[in-house]
């Protein structure tokens, strides 16, 4: 049963629903001005969800809730039923225009589409007539996409932008290739596992803007990437710790030299090689980290020489959670500590930060492609 | 400029570009403006990781005070100040061990600042980049500038800048004269004027409105524009700075710089680039075809006010003359009105309102791009009555945004038409925070980008238009009018505008 409470009333077809739609704006729009309000109708984006459990619909509808102050969209929820063989092929409608409790309302609509049974050819057509016109189509798969599926094709042939989450993914390594080559539509493929490095890789990169520890950059003999596993240690998730790498390895022009090895209590250990030739010791290590969710990454280490210098870049989440310590020490001494806010980003801020830019992140299809030469 | 490698880990467009390392040193370091503006905009820079890994702040002023006690004033300070709170104390805590602190209560004490900046620069790896901040009264700033050059502060390698606060200068002949003393140890590309509207993202939306669009540029001009009026309204009285603003008034305080700049951003033809020279040039430009106002025209262009006392939001207010360190018989201007002329292809002819004052009703800085009416009216009378001018306006505080009125037809049986708005606001659309302009300008200068800086013609210009009226002001040609606090100006202000058929905005 779907709960109307949260999903509102359902309409028959789409032009009921699109009615249904309107008149729940003028209301809207009528109970603002009784409050002395006004309510603008602004849209700026269709954001498709696509989601098989009713629980993953729910968490992503408020999340977009969340932030439809920040980009007022239409909303566009799909769930995908097929657990019923043999049912009739049905869709069902429902929507609602949420009312915001805020100091500035906006209007944001929000459509629950449920397709039940073999869906798979059809679920496009139900979309297709419920996008805004001229605004772009965000498309966010949660969980792991399909490998070669016809409901994925078609819904990410219609979208601008195609939003995943490689943390959700069963199996990273082989999930992200199946992604890289989704690029065949000329859809812009975000991660949002890849936006919760963003600060990571401004700390990393700050280092090497002093002039006097940038030839470091390409002396580096070592790294090591933490990353969080849960108490049990038992499902490892390393997909945010290789894209780090990943990141690194397209940017410096590092090159593999052997496959991804397994090492001890589930870490990967491995070798890579410098654009001259020298090796570079790879260790990606899990570890039990509080208030981190599993496969977030928990700290770096660099090793780099220069000459007869030797350095060290270190960036390590502080125990609260909240902040990290970005260390340089130059032949053995601390030349600079520096406490840096980096606050744990929760789903609403990642999307949030998705939305607002609105073209494919080359920088992340490089990090994704070296990544897939280790795989 | 010495040639230092590409880091390659910088490329994407997540990833904002963070300046050079660099010692900021701040004179004027105990003053109101250094804990009022710059240490939190350098706080909240640091939290927003847009400072570079190697950086210090050496703090100086006439007093004498150790290190320690002066991060705890900016501690307090910050924490009172800053646009994001509480403040984070870890941060802090970093941020705070680059902060240091020289007295320099007589000439030989700048020697003591230049050791210390060296030990600094060579412990961080500054590589000699220096930002010299001149955040202390005017009269401050040439013996400083002539103390930077005689001890040798500026750095043996890398860049050095210089950041001027306004006022800069008193008139034509006081600004040439402070532009003197900075070319004796700055070069003109290695001096950052402030004008701190420049900073302000709204502001800098007028260009991207202007350029990036190309609906906006073809109506542009004197066929389409009916007038334009810029407003710079504040509730405020003088507050604490009687002493300074009975010397200058609105007329140096607010018209000279901000109200000029805003009328240059929006009169300006479009830059080749947008760089720091081609926005400049167009910027000079404009202020260059600015029609002198002769003093024997401020009769008829221009209305000085000073406000009386009156009420504001309710609360009763003293009169300009009445507040605390005013002289009782002050002919200071609180309250200035103009009607200038851009004498260009683009603009001839078509009128330019400024107006600013303190004690107004509210506070409002805006922009109306008034449009001229329908050629021809094809509808009836009474049908078109709710009609009126197409008005685009610019808000540039509070509440930015942007706000086009037009006619609509009233959907009932028959035709009537009504004015409505299309409103654009900043906050609804993006609803992030804009980062404070103090924010902006001082990365701006800390990464050697000019752009959103006053370059010496632009501010020669100004001032060339501002000195005569005050000249024809203080001969009497133009009598101070007053107006009661929490009023929209003087009566001289509404008759400025309706000899010519229009009338004020109600912003």
């Amino acid at each position: 049963m779907i709960d109307e409470a949260f999903w509102g009333a359902q309409a028959t077809s789409i032009d009921a629903l699109e009615r249904e739609l309107a008149r729940l704006r003028r209301a809207a729009v009528a109970h603002a001005r009784e409050r002395g309000q006004t309510l603008a109708r602004a849209s700026v984006l269709n954001l498709v969800v696509y989601s098989e459990r009713e629980v993953h619909a729910r968490r992503a509808a408020r999340a977009v809730a969340d932030l439809a102050l920040r980009h007022p969209s239409r909303a566009i929820v799909l769930l995908g039923d097929r657990d019923r063989d043999g049912v009739v092929a049905s869709v069902q409608l429902h929507c609602h225009v949420p009312q915001s409790d805020g100091a500035k309302p906006v209007l944001y609509e929000q459509i629950l589409a449920r397709v039940r049974g073999d869906f798979d050819e059809r679920v496009a057509s139900v979309v297709i007539p419920l996008l805004v016109p001229d605004l772009p189509v965000f498309l966010w798969w949660t969980g792991t996409p399909p490998s070669d599926a016809r409901h994925l094709d078609d819904l990410v042939t219609l979208a601008d932008r195609f939003i995943i989450d490689s943390a959700d993914f069963a199996r990273a390594d082989r999930t992200l290739p199946e992604i890289a080559r989704l690029a065949r539509h000329r859809v812009a493929i975000t991660d949002l596992n890849w936006a919760r490095l963003t600060h990571w890789r401004e700390l990393i990169a700050q280092f090497f803007d002093v002039p006097a520890w940038r030839p470091f950059l390409d002396g580096i003999g070592g790294i090591r990437v933490g990353f969080a596993v849960d108490m049990d240690g038992r499902d490892i998730h390393p997909s945010q710790a290789l894209l780090l790498l990943g990141w690194l390895a397209s940017r410096l022009g590092w090159r593999p030299v052997e496959a991804l090895a397994p090492s001890e209590a589930g870490g990967l250990l491995f070798r890579m090689s410098r654009g001259d030739g020298a090796p570079i010791m790879v260790r990606l290590r899990p570890r039990f980290e509080r208030g981190l969710d599993a496969g977030d990454v928990s700290g770096i280490r660099v090793q780099a020489t220069h000459g007869r210098d030797t350095a060290e870049f270190v960036i390590k989440r502080a125990p609260d959670e909240r902040h990290a310590t970005a260390t340089a020490i130059i032949g053995g001494v601390v030349r600079s500590e520096r406490v840096m806010p980096l606050p744990a980003l929760g789903i609403r801020e990642l999307l949030g930060e998705e939305l607002a830019i609105a073209r494919n992140d080359h920088v992340y299809e490089v990090a994704l492609a070296a990544l897939m030469a280790l795989a | 400029m010495t040639v230092t490698l590409q880091n390659p880990l910088r490329e994407g467009l997540r990833l904002a570009r963070t300046p050079e390392p660099a010692c900021l040193v701040i004179f004027g370091a105990s003053g109101d403006l250094t804990a009022r503006k710059l240490m939190p905009a350098l706080y909240n820079l640091a939290l927003q990781h847009l400072l570079p890994a190697s950086f210090a702040v050496i703090g100086s002023a006439r007093r004498r005070m150790t290190a320690d006690a002066f991060r705890t004033e900016l501690h307090d300070a910050v924490a009172e100040y800053s646009r994001t709170r509480p403040i984070n104390e870890e941060v802090w805590a970093t941020f705070a061990r680059s902060i240091d602190y020289v007295a320099t209560p007589d000439d030989r004490s700048y020697d003591d600042l230049r050791q210390v900046l060296a030990r600094t620069d060579a412990e961080i790896g500054a590589n000699g980049n220096r930002l010299f901040y001149l955040a202390t009264p005017p009269a401050a700033y040439e013996p400083i500038i002539r103390a930077i050059g005689a001890h040798g502060l500026r750095g043996e390698s890398g860049w050095s800048r210089v950041v001027v606060e306004k006022p800069y200068g008193y008139d034509l002949q006081s600004a040439m004269q402070l532009t003197s003393v900075v070319q004796e140890v700055f070069r003109e590309d290695e001096v950052f004027r402030i004008d701190h509207y420049l900073g302000k993202e709204t502001v800098q939306n007028i260009l991207v409105l202007r350029f990036a669009n190309s609906i906006f540029e073809p109506i542009w001009t004197r066929q389409y524009v009916d007038h334009v009026q810029i407003t710079a309204a504040e509730s405020l009285g003088i507050e604490e700075r009687a002493g300074y603003y009975d010397s200058v008034g609105a007329m140096r305080d607010i018209v000279q710089n901000h109200l000029l700049q805003l009328l240059a951003l929006v009169g300006m033809e479009p830059p080749a680039a947008f760089d720091d020279r081609s926005v400049r040039d167009e910027k000079v430009k404009v202020l260059r075809a600015l029609r002198q106002i002769a003093p024997d025209d401020v009769g008829s262009l221009t209305v000085r006010g000073q406000y009386g006392p009156g009420f504001i939001e309710g609360e009763r207010v003293v009169g300009y003359r009445e507040e605390h360190g005013v002289a009782p018989d002050s002919q200071t201007e609180t309250y200035v009105a103009l009607k200038c002329f851009i004498d260009n292809w683009r603009w001839e002819g078509t009128p330019f309102y400024i107006r600013t004052g303190k004690r107004l009703p509210k506070r409002s800085t805006e922009i109306a791009i008034r449009f001229r009416v329908a050629p021809h009216r094809i509808f009836t009378r009474e049908a078109s009555e709710g009609v009126d001018a197409n008005e685009l306006v610019i808000r540039i505080q509070p509440d930015e945004g942007i706000s086009l009125t037009f006619g609509a037809k009233v959907p009932v049986q028959g035709l009537r038409i009504r004015s409505v708005n299309m409103d654009f606001g900043y906050g609804e659309s993006f609803m992030v925070d804009a980062p404070d302009s103090y924010e902006t300008l001082i990365l701006d200068a800390l990464r050697g980008d000019a752009t959103l800086f006053t370059r010496r013609d632009e501010v020669e210009q100004q001032w060339a238009f501002v000195d005569p009226i005050l000249a024809g002001w203080h001969a009497g040609l133009q009598k101070l009018a007053s107006y009661a606090a929490g009023t929209w100006g003087p009566e001289q202000a509404d008759e400025l505008i309706a000899r010519d058929g229009r009338s004020w905005r109600r912003p």
